[in-house]
């Protein structure tokens, strides 16, 4: 599995998302679910997944998708297709 | 003053009949309990002089794990069968068969006693214990009434399946936790020809409180209205209290003996509210409605929404998530498919906040039950086997 799939796989599980909801653009106010609490399991399933540990500010100032990629390509965990 | 053992009354039920006219005080116990017979007797003990005859003592509340004897007058009880078969509309009955444990205070009053005030025929083959006899007598039987808790619902399914039915069976009560509204056409293919009600009460009110004909509402969390010189109201925090003249006289637990007086408001448990025309809607156990994030959680209705979308058994038990915040995981029988589980977290995402969700939705092949046939809810928390379907990652 790529590491691509594993954040769509994570995202859909935390955020209970339809598999056609599900975007790499996706950002954090067109999701109902993606709210405080959510923050809180993204972090736990950033480093349970890519095992980096996002601190809490890191986790408050995700605003999408595309910023946890930013965030994790800039601790060297590759996105690429 | 003495214990008289179900296992004593299964063998022979003509000791309960004896014991019933007679002035000494008895407690009538399940073989199994959460209690001691030294704890019994030391309540027994501390019972007032005039306790000591023309009373009967259950023992309830095994489910929340505080275990309770509850003093009963057998006139009060009496006095109430008579009212229950009024409004239970029990005339053309002429005989029940037992299918909860005698020593069950809503089987007790409802069916034994019931029977013996107004000499009608108790038929007693096991229960589930023995389920060939069970189907076999309520085969045969005629104009007769069933007690049942809803958990017995998918009993009859895996017992008798789907082609048996039982036309001699004219009344259905359901009372002793949630009416089975979701699986109320279950009920109808083996009850064809039964009137169905959905009962309230506790083993406090020895037990009844208020009836609900199932035609009444098609909300299962509506019980309907208090009996005839029942009153009810509500609490500051939403808690069901009730004043009766046919409720227990005396209550002994780990706190030790209360007597209340005919005055008091006495607590059934639940959390309630009046709704129109003098109906009540039940919203759950005082223990299963708590505060996670600051938002009122309320188990019964969670389940609402988890019934709409699995036609299985499920149950909540309560748990903390890692912050040491209370919450509640979901537990399914039997095993779930993939799609399933997708449905039933798309239901909690589309009617709830994420706070109500479940701290994860597990599966075990199947719950642990109490004698009396409920789910034993301290229980399902201790399965060691439950498969884990979905968590939140907190």
């Amino acid at each position: 599995m790529t590491n691509r799939e594993k954040l769509k796989a994570l995202l859909i599980d935390i955020l209970l998302l339809e598999d056609s909801e599900f975007r790499f653009d996706l950002m954090r106010k067109d999701i109902e679910t993606w709210d405080s609490l959510a923050i809180v399991a993204i972090g736990v399933g950033i480093q349970e997944t890519f095992g980096y540990h996002m601190t809490p500010k890191e986790a408050v100032a995700l605003k999408g998708v595309p910023d946890i990629i930013n965030t994790l390509e800039s601790k060297g965990i590759s996105f690429d297709e | 003053m003495y214990i008289l053992y179900e296992s004593e009354v299964n063998e022979d039920i003509s000791r309960l009949d004896k014991a019933w006219p007679e002035p000494p005080t008895f407690i009538f116990m399940p073989d199994r309990s959460a209690v001691s017979r030294e704890w019994v007797e030391k309540g027994m003990a501390r019972f007032p002089d005039s306790f000591q005859e023309n009373h009967f003592v259950l023992l309830t509340s095994g489910s929340t794990g505080m275990p309770k004897l509850v003093i009963g007058s057998r006139k009060r009880a009496e006095d109430l069968a008579s009212v229950i078969h009024n409004v239970q509309d029990s005339e053309p009955v002429i005989q029940t068969v037992l299918a909860l444990p005698l020593s069950y205070c809503y089987a007790f009053v409802n069916q034994w006693l019931w029977s013996r005030v107004e000499k009608r025929a108790l038929i007693s083959v096991g229960g589930f214990n023995r389920p060939d006899n069970l189907k076999e007598a309520l085969l045969a039987a005629q104009d007769c009434m069933i007690c049942l808790i809803g958990a017995q619902v998918p009993l009859f399914v895996s017992h008798y399946g789907d082609d048996t039915s039982f036309p001699g069976v004219i009344r259905v009560h359901f009372a002793g936790g949630p009416f089975p509204q979701q699986s109320i056409h279950i009920v109808k293919r083996f009850f064809p020809n039964a009137k169905i009600f959905n009962n309230y009460g506790c083993a406090e009110a020895m037990p009844r409180l208020t009836i609900r004909p199932l035609e009444d509402s098609d909300e299962g969390s509506n019980i309907g209205k208090p009996l005839p010189g029942i009153e009810l109201r509500t609490g500051e925090a939403g808690e069901i209290l009730f004043r009766s003249p046919y409720r227990a006289v005396g209550f002994y637990d780990h706190d030790g003996l209360r007597i209340p007086s005919d005055e008091d408001w006495v607590p059934s448990g639940d959390l309630g509210e009046e709704i129109d025309n003098h109906y009540w809607r039940i919203r759950g156990r005082s223990n299963e409605v708590f505060k996670r994030y600051g938002e009122k959680i309320s188990l019964p209705q969670l389940m609402n929404t988890v019934c709409a979308r699995w036609s299985g058994q499920a149950a909540f038990y309560r748990d903390k998530d890692p912050s040491g915040e209370e919450g509640h995981v979901l537990i399914l029988t039997p095993e779930p498919t993939k799609e399933q589980v997708q449905n039933i977290l798309q239901a909690f995402r589309k009617n709830h906040p994420r706070t109500h969700w479940p701290l994860r939705l597990e599966s075990t092949p199947a719950f642990p039950l109490l004698p009396s046939g409920k789910i034993d809810k301290a229980g399902l928390a201790k399965i060691k086997n439950a498969t884990v379907h979905w968590r939140q990652r907190l």
